[in-house]
């Protein structure tokens, strides 16, 4: 009893011990997925110590190879920052590959005209366009669940599968965005004045990250401080409650999900302003899933966002030199990131097990409980 | 009624306890082959943890069960339906998915397997239905069907398994006047058989037309059984409510202005089954006193205060506090207060710190926004002083709600609720799990709000706490208001009889 | 269309729908149990490969059926391990599941890198060269393997273990209310288990059907390609209905057999619609536009045996 009451007073210093006892758990299944992927590297015949090194060095071993995570990380701190919202509000959208695609569309819609205007005008208006569009596509999902009670999560996957064949139509020829006569199936490249400037010579570092990472900031503050924040926790919390403490449920359930895809369709956006410089046919390849995972790893924190995403993106930066240096395979840095989640929410388990044990015999205690005088 | 002298069941000496309380203390009840016993009590009687026994759900910690006078050791719910004893619960354990058939044949053994033999099954419903007047379409599936199908469903499924002894825990609660006809036939037709059922139910009118003999239960044992043909309405709501010691009536000064604050007219709402409620419901709460709502649990409690704060659309009439008509939640906290019956699902956020909690309804005014931000040291300052007033048992007030005591959480809700000294108070068992501390805590705070001049819808199914703290007491069966008596010197036998369905002379 | 086409896109719509059916009709009985397993398309994946690999090193179709079976198995089993025993979110754990899958067999099919040039033991057809002769009926039913055979047989087989018989009637209630099942003596647990591992062995099924069911090889990356989404999609649309959704999975495959020859012969409706197709019906379906169906009551939701 002693025991868990001086643990009950140290979580008690505001936020520090919450923060403390929710990172615990996510590292405990990190490491079992790190000591799983191991096991599986030296099924392949290499061994693990090697990977993992090389892995790091791919990672953070070189000015370069930083940059390589920050690049990767763009997307994942936007999208991700977005599903942690959702995750906040109660409602799971997974919907961020559909949202990549339309954030792009967007952005090279208006980004292949030649606009007479200065650079700064043009990436705002391609980013606006995109988050537009995005905004658009999670309106559907958004609507069903909100007024409809539909389980968003079937809704918004299948508008991923609507968006990746939609772009598929529209960067092949004869469609305007096209670029013609090209093998492949894109879209015409960016005037000069909507990409995004190239923050180190020789490396594809652009400011995507740093948006990503003032989101996820700005989030957490907005969560933490603001009347909106404190609404949509509780609506995660108890959507009962929320709604006679006078949270307009629907309302706040449109939010959350809408505010995954606008940050989705920013992170798609800057994929392509920054990195690809054109719409390509399916070049989102998974890392919409991905944002989902690194919301889920970081507890639906937006903070925790910013640790989840470098985590995952130095994993599959270091993944290529992993490839070159011991001969593994670099989707291994996927399959590692998925068991790490898997683990996460398996341990997670144990905590959730005792406190519905003592949420049952707390319940029991007082139903049979009379005051009897 | 056709009655052997034969005992079917006999129960010696019961005895369960769970934390904290006994729930049965040492029962003795038997029924006889062909006799329709019924059991009377109200809710935390122990009637339920009986049945619960009985069925195999529970083992008793005490006492013998013999089964036509042979001892039985009911472990599970499958030797239960072995032994003969059939149990039709209060909340339907249907899969709605599934066809009347299926229901009834879940769980059974087949005749071919694996294969499943409908045909004979639908056969054998259909003649069961038949027997007992009690009709359902085998191949029709339970969310299509009407709850009053749906119901004798429940009690076919028994007598498919050929129970002997049925409980039929409150049958009629969901029943037409006209299907609770239905539902009696079928019982005499069962009595006639020779097999023996136990009537649970809190419908006076119901108890003393269909059972032989009643035995009434209060606080854990057994007050007394006597044969219907004696039993008169005065002696069963003496033997339910009367106690031997009466709590003492609190002391108030007279209010002297008294304004009218809630109006009622006409109110009529459902429940979440789509069955009205609440009917044609009058009242006026006025400032400066403290009504109290008594009345056996389920019969409209839960349904008049949410249409009072707004939390459940009503199907007729008006409601209106100090003028306003109240269509939708009044989050202004000076106006209503609410402590609600399910603190856990309507009251509290479990995830969020007790700060957090103490502000859900005024987190955007000041002091506890300023500038569009959350003021964090304001909220915070506010809870401890709230904890401190209230004494509530937490080590900080940065805290998660769920780390504490269903006594203290309660206390969290009504500190909330109640310190913004709101015009109205509406308050749903509100000491339910509390300690004789917390409760005296409540009774004072609600007095005090009194005092002031609040006006207080005190709900509550304990009946002594009601006439302890009322000034008026109104009592509630089936959603409509049986009689309203004073506060003081307010007669217990009078109002348990209320309770128990009988209508007083006495206007609203 | 000429006749040709018809009957061409006719032939093919069995041949991308059959794999779809297999994959279907395992996941109805998850899904009646109340777990989604989204996690199909990873196991599809895995069955793809698993049926090339198998076929290759042992020259037998049996033995990669089997191989895939027992891999289906596992899988399923590990899936409902974490849903259910561990009671995971169903969503997050199949998405992994599938990420899993995507990374290890692009890992697995670089190590077998020999396979990619061989074309291995395909399913045979089982019917004489001269069926496949008669007009119309000829080439759409008769020159499919045996494979496509099955899976039209099976939603048969599984509506019948569904609503004949007692196993079937345990899993329904299951999924649709836990605690009666347990009041009612069921082993709810066991139930879940059992219909999440035939989910397993069936998906993995369709995808070894997918690879060796005519193609002969394993494209790395877009081999199932949302294949197990359309599924879980088919499943809405049917309403948990094994021949509904089988027949739906049909007209998915038609849509995709459709685009597939669109993107050569080119027309007036671009083939990417006709790929959409199958997900905004499941969007129209969900929002109640298309058919009034229920879902189990627990779709989706983890089971607390202490719930009762």
């Amino acid at each position: 009893m002693k025991k868990t009451r001086k643990l009950q007073e140290f979580i008690a210093l505001p936020g520090l011990g919450q923060l403390v006892l929710s990172g615990v758990r996510p590292l405990i299944g990190i490491l079992l997925g790190l000591l799983t992927g191991a096991g599986l590297i030296a099924l392949t015949g290499v061994d693990p110590m090697d990977a993992y090194a090389a892995l790091l060095e791919g990672s953070i071993g070189s000015p370069q190879s930083i940059a390589n995570v920050l690049v990767r990380a763009s997307p994942l701190l936007l999208g991700g920052v977005g599903v942690a919202i959702g995750i906040k509000a109660g409602v799971w959208n997974i919907g961020t590959e559909g949202y990549m695609y339309a954030g792009a569309i967007g952005a090279t819609a208006v980004g292949i005209i030649p606009l007479p205007v200065p650079p700064i005008v043009h990436i705002v208006l391609a980013i606006l366009a995109g988050m537009l569009l995005a905004a658009v596509w999670g309106l559907g999902p958004a609507y069903l669940r909100a007024y409809r009670g539909v389980n968003e999560v079937v809704t918004t996957i299948m508008m991923n599968y609507v968006a990746i064949f939609f772009t598929s139509w529209l960067v092949h020829e004869p469609q305007p965005m096209a670029e013609p006569g090209s093998f492949f199936p894109m879209s015409k490249i960016l005037a000069p004045t909507a990409k995004l400037p190239i923050l180190i010579s020789g490396t594809s570092l652009h400011p995507g990250f740093i948006i990503g990472i003032l989101a996820c900031i700005l989030f957490f503050l907005a969560i933490r401080f603001t009347p909106f924040g404190f609404r949509t926790r509780m609506l995660g919390a108890n959507p009962e409650a929320a709604r006679y403490a006078g949270v307009n449920v629907k309302r706040y359930i449109v939010f959350a999900l809408v505010i995954g895809a606008l940050m989705g369709g920013v992170a798609g956006a800057t994929e392509v302003m920054g990195l690809k410089n054109r719409l390509f046919m399916d070049f989102v390849a998974g890392v919409g899933y991905e944002s989902v995972a690194v919301a889920l790893l970081a507890g639906g924190n937006p903070l925790g966002v910013i640790a989840s995403a470098l985590f995952f993106s130095a994993l599959k930066a270091g993944g290529a030199t992993m490839s070159i240096q011991t001969g593994v395979g670099a989707p291994m840095t996927i399959v590692i990131e998925a068991l790490c989640v898997l683990f996460v929410i398996a341990v997670g388990y144990g905590e959730r097990k005792r406190l519905e044990r003592v949420d049952k015999a707390k319940k029991e205690g007082e139903e049979v409980k009379k005051y009897v005088s | 009624m056709v009655i052997n002298d034969e005992v079917a069941l006999r129960m010696e000496g019961i005895t369960k306890r769970f934390p904290g309380v006994l729930a049965n203390d040492r029962i003795n009840l038997d029924c006889r082959k062909g006799e329709v016993l019924g059991l009377l009590g109200e809710n935390g009687a122990g009637k339920t943890t009986l049945m619960n026994i009985l069925y195999g759900l529970h083992q008793p910690d005490n006492g013998q069960i013999f089964i036509d006078g042979v001892p039985a050791s009911i472990e599970t719910p499958a030797k239960a339906i072995q032994l003969g004893i059939g149990m039709v619960h209060q909340h339907f354990k249907l899969v709605e998915a599934l066809t009347a058939v299926e229901n009834v044949i879940l769980g059974m053994p087949s005749q071919r397997p694996p294969f499943l033999d409908l045909d004979p099954a639908r056969v054998r419903l259909l003649n069961l239905c038949e027997d007992y007047g009690l009709y359902v379409d085998p191949s029709t599936e339970v969310w299509r069907m009407p709850v009053g199908q749906q119901q004798w469903l429940e009690i076919l499924k028994a007598l498919y398994r050929d129970a002997k002894l049925l409980v039929l825990d409150e049958p009629s609660a969901v029943l037409t006047p006209a299907e609770g006809e239905q539902l009696f036939k079928a019982i005499r037709k069962l009595s006639q058989e020779g097999r023996s059922v136990i009537f649970i139910s809190h419908k006076l009118g119901e108890v003393l037309e269909i059972t032989d003999r009643i035995t009434v239960i209060r606080d854990g044992h057994v007050v007394g059984t006597i044969p219907t043909k004696e039993a008169t309405q005065h002696e069963l709501a003496r033997m339910m409510v009367g106690r031997p010691v009466m709590m003492d009536r609190k002391s108030r000064p007279t209010m002297a202005e008294k304004e009218p604050v809630l109006i009622m007219e006409n109110v009529s709402a459902k429940d979440d089954r789509g069955i009205l409620a609440l009917k044609n419901f009058n009242l006026t709460v006025h400032s400066g006193e403290i009504v109290g709502v008594a009345g056996v649990d389920g019969n409209g409690q839960r349904e008049l205060a949410e249409c009072i704060v707004g939390l459940r659309k009503r199907t007729g009439g008006s409601i209106r506090i100090q003028g306003h008509n109240v269509d939708r939640v009044i989050d202004d906290p000076s106006f209503v207060g609410y402590v609600p019956e399910d603190r856990h699902k309507t009251g509290l956020f479990l995830d969020l710190t007790v700060a957090e909690n103490m502000v859900i309804k005024d987190y955007s005014r000041p002091p506890f926004m300023k500038r569009g931000l959350l003021q964090y040291n304001a909220i915070r300052k506010h809870a401890r002083k709230l904890i401190k007033d209230y004494n509530i048992r937490t080590s900080s007030e940065e805290v998660e709600v769920r780390h504490l005591s269903g006594g203290n959480q309660q206390k969290i809700v009504v500190a909330r609720e109640l310190n913004a000294e709101p015009v109205l108070d509406v308050t749903s068992q509100a000491t339910r799990g509390l300690d004789l501390g917390a409760v005296e805590g409540v009774h004072d705070t609600l007095l005090s709000e009194r005092n002031r001049g609040a006006a207080v819808l005190f709900i509550s199914t304990e009946l002594q706490e009601v006439m302890s703290l009322s000034d008026r007491i109104i009592v509630l069966f089936r959603g409509e208001i049986m009689g309203v008596v004073e506060g003081e010197g307010a007669d217990v036998f009078t109002i348990g009889k209320m309770m128990l369905g009988h209508a007083s002379e006495v206007a609203a | 269309m000429s006749a040709d086409q018809i009957i061409s896109w006719l032939q093919a719509t069995l041949r991308w729908g059959g794999p779809l059916v297999l994959v279907s009709v395992g996941e109805v009985f998850a899904e009646r149990s109340g777990v989604i397993n989204v996690g199909i398309e990873g196991t599809m994946l895995f069955g793809a490969l698993a049926g090339i690999a198998i076929s290759y090193f042992t020259g037998s179709v049996l033995w990669a059926v089997v191989g895939t079976i027992v891999l289906g198995f596992l899988l399923g089993a590990a899936f409902a391990y974490l849903t259910v025993s561990r009671r995971t979110n169903q969503v997050v754990t199949g998405l992994m599941f599938n990420l899993i899958a995507l990374g290890g067999t692009n890992l697995l099919f670089a190590m077998l890198s020999e396979t990619r040039s061989v074309r291995v033991a395909t399913f045979p057809i089982l019917f004489p060269e001269s069926w496949s002769n008669i007009p119309v009926v000829g080439p759409v039913l008769f020159r499919q393997p045996v494979n496509t055979w099955i899976a039209l047989i099976l939603p048969f087989i599984a509506s019948w273990i569904l609503y004949r018989t007692t196993w079937g009637l345990n899993v329904r209630a299951v999924g649709d209310n836990p605690q009666a099942a347990a009041t009612a003596g069921l082993h709810v647990i066991k139930l879940k288990y059992q219909a999440v591992i035939l989910s397993g062995i069936f998906s993995a099924l369709g995808g070894c059907a997918l690879t060796l069911g005519e193609v002969g090889y394993f494209a790395s990356g877009g081999m199932t390609a949302g294949r197990g989404f359309v599924v879980l999609a088919a499943v809405v649309v049917g309403g948990w209905n094994p021949l509904r959704t089988a027949l739906a999975c049909l007209v998915f495959g038609a849509a995709d057999a459709a685009q597939l020859r669109l993107q050569t012969t080119g027309s007036a409706v671009p083939y990417q619609f006709l790929q959409m197709l199958p997900y905004l019906i499941t969007v129209a379906a969900l929002a109640g536009l298309v058919g009034r169906t229920r879902s189990p009551k627990t779709w989706g939701a983890a089971y607390d045996p202490k719930d009762i």
